[in-house]
């Protein structure tokens, strides 16, 4: 090890690296593992100063960090009660015990929620729910070049995107119906490594969640 | 060696969502205290501590417990995560963060010396130019920057970064020559 690499692995923890060198020790960082070991020896050096970040209670989070990571198990995990409860208001309301009301509330027809793309735009989506499944189907256009993909994202406002996974022709993820004011975007993306942990690509269509 | 953060840690590895949840609770509110005071500005903090977790749980394979503790790692996601965060603001306005540095200094040096473990880094520390002892603290807790350093205390850019690079020297020899 050089002390150059030394001093450089110090200046990384302690978080004063230009930005340009910062990402370029980064680079090195993924594939040096005596690089590791400096960081990881600075780490503890300093971590005596980490006494002084006062704890400040968080607010729950782990829904939407775990919607980001594990959409399809959040949905099944935590969909059935609110949804057996909208149904049982929904019935209650309605038609108390009416039994035979069953298929209607399920709807075997997927609802319109909303369309990706303007009418003229090369590329569109239509995006649909069927009460279990959120259903994005691309009605317009070209599927992406080999290689790449078209990632599905979901937006909750002020949230980064999670992904929901690629649309080949339709892709069909079991996810809750998205409120109002959530956005679903799709963007162009390696084919690799669906579903990213953020978007990096061009959006080729959006639309906002209105009703 | 007891390091309960750490054995969460190897659990999310494994993808052990339950070991997941245990250590957002474990955790979650250090990690905040460290995004509010980097990132000066609670939406954003918070936003940033979901990335944090999200960070955590892809990156957790990366975790070696024989090179260091589970929170100091969890603290360095979070730290580097902000780093990059304030790096990318168009331009940073020093006043407050002058402000923060001077208000909580005193509190941190105290609560340092209060700790049996933190006792040789504060003298360390100690042993420093009390000017360059507090750049020191002002990048690594506030994630100030060479040019917010060197205009807080009104000395060249380059100047700043021979401060800083022989304190954290100097820091190492001092701790090394403790340990032996």
């Amino acid at each position: 090890m050089t002390d150059d690499d030394l001093e450089r692995a110090g200046e990384f923890v302690l978080g004063t690296l230009p930005h340009a060198e910062r990402l370029a020790f980064q680079a090195r960082l993924d594939r040096e593992p005596d690089l590791q070991t400096m960081v990881a020896d600075w780490q503890e050096r300093l971590s005596a100063l980490n006494e002084a970040y006062a704890p400040v209670p968080a607010p729950d989070l782990l829904p939407q960090i775990e919607a980001r990571l594990f959409p399809t198990a959040r949905a099944t995990s935590r969909r059935p009660l609110w949804h057996w409860l909208a149904g049982v208001a929904t019935a209650a309301a309605l038609f108390v015990g009416a039994v035979v009301l069953f298929p209607v509330l399920r709807g075997p027809e997927a609802q319109p929620i909303a369309v990706l793309g303007a009418p003229d735009a090369p590329l569109r989506f239509a995006a649909r729910h069927d009460g279990d499944n959120l259903i994005l189907e691309r009605i317009a256009g070209p599927a992406p070049a080999p290689g790449q993909a078209h990632e599905l994202w979901v937006i909750a406002p002020g949230a980064a995107p999670v992904s929901l996974g690629a649309v080949e022709t339709t892709l069909t993820v079991a996810y809750p119906a998205p409120p109002a004011g959530w956005t679903l975007a799709v963007t162009l993306e390696p084919a690799a490594g669906v579903p990213h942990p953020a978007p990096t690509g061009p959006v080729v269509a959006a639309a906002e969640i209105t009703s | 060696m007891d390091d309960p953060i750490a054995a969460l840690l190897q659990r999310c590895a494994v993808q052990d969502r339950a070991a997941f949840r245990e250590l957002y609770a474990a955790t979650s509110a250090k990690l905040m205290g460290v995004l509010l005071r980097m990132l000066r500005e609670r939406h954003e903090a918070e936003e940033a501590l979901q990335e944090v977790y999200t960070r955590i749980w892809l990156r957790a394979d990366r975790f070696d417990p024989g090179k260091g503790r589970g929170m100091t790692w969890v603290i360095a996601v979070a730290r580097n995560l902000a780093i990059d965060r304030l790096r990318m603001r168009p331009m940073e306005t020093d006043t407050d963060v002058v402000e923060m540095v001077a208000d909580t200094t005193p509190r941190a040096e105290n609560r340092l010396i209060a700790l049996g473990e933190a006792r040789a880094i504060a003298e360390c520390f100690g042993l420093l130019e009390p000017e360059r002892a507090s750049a020191l603290r002002g990048a690594y807790l506030d994630g100030a920057s060479y040019a917010d350093l060197a205009s807080r205390h009104a000395v060249p850019l380059n100047t700043m970064r021979t401060w800083l690079r022989r304190g954290l020297m100097a820091l190492r020899a001092c701790m090394e020559g403790r340990r032996a």
